[in-house]
Order: structure tokens, then C-alpha cells, then sequence
């Protein structure tokens, strides 16, 4: 007999949710059944904890303190006044507001031939097959728990589609803003097809107008097609109490060229998940992103690619910069079956520490079946280096500034690979603002 | 302008410096010459402030006011520059931020504005010519990718920016060729004032035919053991520094 674990007090409201929501949610009855079989896996597990190897670093059943309830509707005239996270004049904003996608916040002025653009929701109450096949995961993906959890209680999302061979100039930038009090959960989920040849940049930006302990539940589902190149850049900026769990999966097809960024910037509890495959041979991507971390805040970046097609070719590069007592952990898994002959992956994650209890814990893993690869993976751990911060002061530049000057460069390595300059900027802007609050 | 008063330092177990004293007046060059591990470059970072040494005893006065309690950056804007031996490199760092960040501190300590970004363009751009730095080389990050002899001009570029009252330049001839060596050379000559002196740290005489001291002082074990003309230099250069190992250790 198996000794059932007490319920945890999120785990009781998550269990007093589900059955009350599940048939307000929208869906036709067979998505009720894909909600159903997703929550029951949670139900049945309760949430994951430090022995679930996945969740090593991030024992979610000891973290997560609470499951608030549903979000209500947003107050649309205090989204409209809010400044943008990105100044962006050429970007195309749709604006998700409290797990609901609104139109009337969102910019659909001219949508470019061959890119189409509609709610999630509306498809789910429609019972459009495509979209249902689309909800369909790997098994491993469906069953993880932040998955499982946006799959029960997803209210909404955009589909977007780009047509073979079409190229959007403008970036399609999805805004998540989370309004109200009290704190409440969100989860959203998108289903992104980027056709044969077609090009497009995707932005998602993730923030809370209010400070509370919003919980924010992202997902995202990429398809990028054969010959297609692809940009994704997420800026997480939740608020210190909130919690963000996003998912991206990508299927990448042959010839293909993606690239994802993730900045996580915010939440007292975040995780990044990536589930990435090859799917096609001759393919690239680049997998990179920023953590700043202080507080108590934990961030957790977690990586599963899977090499499954010859002669592809990726690049991984994280770091993260985490000061007081806050924690990062990074967890890049690469798989190469022995079919991925000619796979070229190299993973670097460096984390630098700007105080005695900061804590990074990382664990590269590769799992190679093929003969003629090339595979490596690096991860450091630090502080700032001496003999840099002493050049440096010797000039006359003040501690303060001289550790920000450094702790910048070790992160724009990363963020220098951003192609978009606006999201570029808008970044470089939120380091810079973290670093001077640091400094003062 | 700098005084060294009976220096005591050590690192760790190791006493380096045993009772230093040099003084140093505006205006003057002073060559410290000595033998691999008489304590040169340690007593170019005790001055600079690096904080893996421990002073025991002495003080140090930079235009009257004791430094030792400085940290490195208040040394810095007090006057006091290091033309480091090995100059080193800051990736991500871009040179021109680097060096504007610099400035605008010197500028703020004395209580001055700072530069527009033209103004300081024009003073740098200015500066790197007469050293033979090009726009290339501003345009890289800290140090990345240069050269020994190129590291060791962009450390003259920063002085001549900076304009210390007093310059230590720390084997500065080290992995130069002579004509690397003649444009620093020429660097430090044009700094030379009335009002600003220089400590040339150099284990060879041949840096000395090009920046010509006033005062040669040989360091050996921790102690100043002798002091003399320029000609002190050329003997050393004839005879080597084994006489005054030997003194010394007796």
C-alpha cells in the first residue's frame, strides 16, 4: 500500500477547484475529457517534490503556498493606460488580460496576408478539430505538472497561423497583464503554426499591474515549419509575490532556423520550461535567456531538447545573476537518439553570485545514442571577479557602479544575441533599472 | 606629494615589504629598480589599494593626506594612478563606457559636470592619436584582443585622460618591442609636469633611456638599499643586482 502524502493547502484548493470549474471553462465535451485526463494525473500525483526528478530544485508542493482562484475580468481602462513593457511602434499587440484574450485592447489593423489570428476560447466552445488535434502533447509533456495544470484550467489563448511562405514584417507581440486584487491564477495557452518558409518574430511579454501574489500559467505551442525561421523572446516581469510558470513547446522542422529567448525578470517563484524537438534534419536554434534574481526569490529554467533529426544544430546559453538569499536553478536536458547522426549541441550555463547565501544549483544532462556527434556542456559559478572589480575602481569608478558595469557585461552576452532591438532595448533597460536599485 | 613611511606589508605569512621609505616630490621621476620578487609590484598594488595585503606598519601620504584607509577608487580621484604590468581584459565591457565612466567619476569628485558625450569623444579621440590608438581599438571591449604593447599604450591613454598627480607605472616596458616602447615612452614624457611625478617600476635599464628618472632606487627584499643618480641605473645594468641580494640577505 502507498502512504498518500497529507494534502498540502494549495493541493485542497487546486482538489475544491477543478470539479467546480470544469464545465464553466470553455469546451465542448471533448475538451472536457482532455481537462479531465490532465487534472486527474495532477489529482492523482498531488504536486511534484524534491524526489520527482524534474522538479528537484523546485519542490513545487513545497513552495507553492497557495492556488488562488480564477481571475475575474480585467478593468480595461487601467490596461489601456498602462505603458507598455516594450515601446514598439512596429510591434503587433495582443493583449491576454486576466487569461482572457481581448480584441478590443489588441491591435488586428491590417494583419498581413497569409497571418491569421483568433481566440482560443472561441475554438474550444467551437470544438474546431484542428485546434483539439493541436491540444494533443507528447506524452512526457502532457503529464508534466505545470502542463497538466494549464491543459485543466486553460481559459483562453490565441491561435495564431502563418501560411506557408508568408513573411510578417510586424512582430506579434502577446501581452499578458494580469489586473485586481485579490491575487488570482491565470492559465493561457497558444498554439503558434509557422508555415513551410514563413517568418515571423513572436514576442510575449508577462507582467501584473497590481503586487500581489498573482499565479500565471503560460504556454505556448510552436510549430515551426520546414524552411521557416522563427523568433520567440519572452520578458517575464511579474511582481516579487507572484508565481509564473511558462511553457514553451517547439516542434522544429528541417531546414529550420528558431530562436527563443527567456528573461526572467520577475515573480518570487518562477519556471521556465522548454520542450523543444527536432523534427526535421539541417536544422538550427538557439536557446538563451537572463535570471535576475534577489530576495528570496527562486527562479527555475528548465530545458528538455530533443535532437531527433541529423545534422541539426543548437546552442544553449543561461545565466543568471542572483544576489541576497534568492536561488536559480537550471536543469538542460539534450537527448540525441542514434538516427541524429552529425548533431552539433553545445550548453553553457554560468550563474553569478552577488552574495554569500545566493544559491545556483545546475545540472546539464546529455543522453547520446548517435556515434558521430558533437556534444559539450559547461556550467560555472561565481562570484565577481576580483582582479576585474580592482581594475576597474583603480580608475575611479565606485564599487557600486564598477559591480554593475561587470554584472551587465556578464549578461549581455546573452542578451546581445536578442536580434530585436526594441525587446533588446526594453531589456537592457529593465537590467539596468535592476542594477541601480541594487546600487542605491 | 607621495611619502612612504617605514611600509610594513605582508601576505599572508610572507612579509613582502620590511620598512619602506621613499619620498616622492612634484614634479620628480623615480625609477624603483630590483631583482624578480624584491617586492616591486607588491608595493604598486599596496599603493593602488588591492586588499589581498595586509599592512603591518608604516603609512603612506599622498599630498599629506594618509591613503592606506582609501579604498581604491577614492586613491584613484585623489590622484594616484597605476599603469598596471598586466593590463587586464573586460569582455562585455566596451572601452568607451569604461573610459567615460571613469572620467565622469574624477569629474564628480571634483565636484564638476559631467562631459557631454561629444566633449568626451573629442578628448578621447584626441588622447588615443597621439598614442597610436585607433577607433578599432576604442571600439572593442576593455583590453579584448590587444596586444601586449597595445594593453600597455591604452594604459597611457587612460592616464593621460585621467591626469593624476602622481603616475606609478608598473613594468610598463614589460613585453614591449622598442618602437611599442618608444610611443608609451613618448606618452609618459608629454605627461610630465611640475606639478605630477612619476614611480617607473622596471626590472631593466633600457625603459630608463627613454623615460629618464631623476632619483634610481633599488629595492631589494623589502627595503629601498639604495638610492642614487640615472648612472645608479647603468651600473645596475653592468653588474646586475647581485651585489645587493647579497646585502640583503646578510
Amino acid at each position: 500500500m502507498v502512504a498518500t502524502p497529507a494534502r498540502t493547502p494549495a493541493e485542497l484548493a487546486l482538489v475544491a477547484r477543478y470539479p467546480a470549474e470544469r464545465t464553466s471553462l470553455p469546451g465542448t465535451a471533448d475538451v472536457i475529457a482532455i481537462r479531465d485526463a490532465a487534472f486527474g494525473g495532477v489529482e492523482k500525483s498531488g504536486l511534484p517534490h524534491r524526489r520527482v526528478e524534474d522538479w528537484k530544485y523546485t519542490d513545487l508542493r513545497a513552495r507553492l503556498k497557495t492556488f488562488p482562484p480564477a481571475a475575474g475580468p480585467a478593468d480595461v481602462a487601467r490596461i489601456l493606460i498602462a505603458a507598455p513593457a516594450v515601446e514598439d511602434d512596429k510591434a503587433r499587440r495582443l493583449v491576454i488580460a486576466n487569461g482572457r484574450y481581448r480584441p478590443e485592447l489588441s491591435d488586428l489593423k491590417d494583419l498581413e496576408p497569409g497571418l491569421s489570428v483568433f481566440s482560443l476560447a472561441t475554438a474550444l466552445e467551437a470544438g474546431d478539430t484542428l485546434v483539439l488535434a493541436a491540444l494533443k502533447l507528447d506524452d512526457a509533456v502532457a503529464a508534466n505538472t505545470a502542463v497538466a495544470l494549464n491543459t485543466a484550467f486553460m481559459t483562453d489563448g490565441l491561435v495564431i497561423a502563418v501560411a506557408d511562405g508568408a513573411e510578417i514584417q510586424r512582430p506579434v507581440e502577446l501581452v499578458h497583464i494580469a489586473e485586481g486584487e485579490p491575487a488570482a491564477s491565470t492559465a493561457v495557452r497558444h498554439l503558434v503554426t509557422v508555415g513551410k518558409g514563413a517568418r515571423m518574430t513572436l514576442i510575449e511579454t508577462i507582467e501584473s499591474l497590481d503586487t500581489v501574489a498573482h499565479h500565471s500559467n503560460v504556454m505556448t505551442v510552436l510549430e515551426v515549419g520546414d524552411g521557416a525561421k522563427v523568433d520567440h523572446i519572452r520578458l517575464q516581469l511579474e511582481p516579487d509575490e507572484a508565481v509564473c510558470m511558462t511553457s514553451l513547446v517547439a516542434k522544429i522542422g528541417r531546414e529550420a532556423s528558431f530562436d527563443t529567448f527567456n528573461a526572467a525578470l520577475g515573480a518570487g517563484l518562477a519556471r521556465a520550461q522548454i520542450f523543444a524537438e527536432f523534427t526535421g534534419r539541417d536544422a538550427r536554434a538557439g536557446f538563451r535567456g537572463v535570471t535576475m534574481l534577489n530576495g528570496r526569490r527562486h527562479a527555475d529554467t528548465t530545458l528538455f531538447l530533443v535532437h531527433g533529426a541529423e545534422n541539426c544544430q543548437s546552442r544553449e546559453l543561461y545565466k543568471a545573476v542572483i544576489d541576497d538569499e534568492a536561488r536559480s536553478a537550471f536543469a538542460g536536458r539534450i537527448a540525441v537518439p542514434a538516427h541524429a547522426q552529425k548533431t552539433d549541441a553545445r550548453m553553457m550555463t554560468a550563474s553569478l553570485l552577488l552574495s554569500e547565501e545566493a544559491e545556483a544549483d545546475a545540472k546539464p544532462e546529455l543522453e547520446i545514442f548517435a556515434d558521430d556527434v558533437q556534444c559539450g556542456h559547461g556550467a560555472t559559478c561565481g562570484a565577481i571577479d576580483d582582479d576585474l572589480l580592482f581594475y576597474l575602481l583603480s580608475r575611479g569608478i565606485p564599487k557600486a557602479e564598477a559591480e554593475s558595469m561587470l554584472i551587465l557585461a556578464f549578461l549581455g552576452e546573452a542578451i546581445d544575441e536578442i536580434q530585436n532591438q526594441a525587446v533588446h532595448d526594453a531589456l537592457i533597460h529593465r537590467v539596468e533599472g535592476w542594477l541601480k536599485a541594487r546600487a542605491a | 606629494m607621495l611619502e612612504i613611511k617605514n611600509l610594513h606589508a605582508r601576505i599572508g605569512d610572507r612579509e613582502i615589504l620590511k620598512g619602506l621609505s621613499l619620498t616622492v616630490k612634484p614634479g620628480e621621476v623615480h625609477a624603483i629598480m630590483g631583482p624578480n620578487g624584491a617586492g616591486k609590484s607588491t608595493l604598486s598594488y599596496i599603493l593602488a589599494g588591492k586588499d589581498d595585503y595586509e599592512i603591518t606598519e608604516g603609512e603612506v601620504l599622498l599630498n599629506g593626506q594618509s591613503i592606506l584607509d582609501l579604498t581604491p577608487n577614492e586613491r584613484s580621484v585623489a590622484g594616484l594612478f597605476l599603469a598596471f604590468q598586466y593590463p587586464i581584459e573586460i569582455p562585455g565591457v566596451a572601452t568607451m563606457t569604461f573610459l567615460k565612466a571613469a572620467l565622469n567619476s574624477h569629474r564628480k569628485a571634483k565636484g564638476q559636470d559631467e562631459l557631454t558625450t561629444p566633449e568626451f569623444m573629442k578628448l578621447v579621440k584626441g588622447v588615443a592619436e597621439r598614442l597610436n590608438i585607433t577607433s578599432d581599438m576604442l571600439k572593442r571591449p576593455v583590453n579584448v584582443g590587444f596586444s601586449g604593447g597595445e594593453k600597455k599604450r591604452a594604459e597611457i591613454m587612460q592616464m593621460a585622460l585621467l591626469q593624476p598627480s602622481i603616475c606609478i607605472l608598473d613594468e610598463t616596458d614589460s613585453g614591449l618591442d622598442i618602437d611599442a616602447l618608444k610611443v608609451v615612452s613618448e606618452g609618459v614624457n608629454a605627461l610630465r609636469s611640475p606639478d605630477r611625478a612619476f614611480v617607473v617600476i622596471t626590472h631593466y635599464q633600457r625603459l630608463l633611456d627613454h623615460i629618464v628618472p631623476d632619483i634610481v632606487h633599488v629595492l631589494s627584499d623589502g627595503r629601498i638599499v639604495r638610492t642614487g643618480g640615472p648612472e645608479l641605473a647603468l651600473d645596475l645594468e653592468k653588474n646586475g643586482y647581485a651585489a645587493y641580494v647579497a646585502d640583503a640577505a646578510a
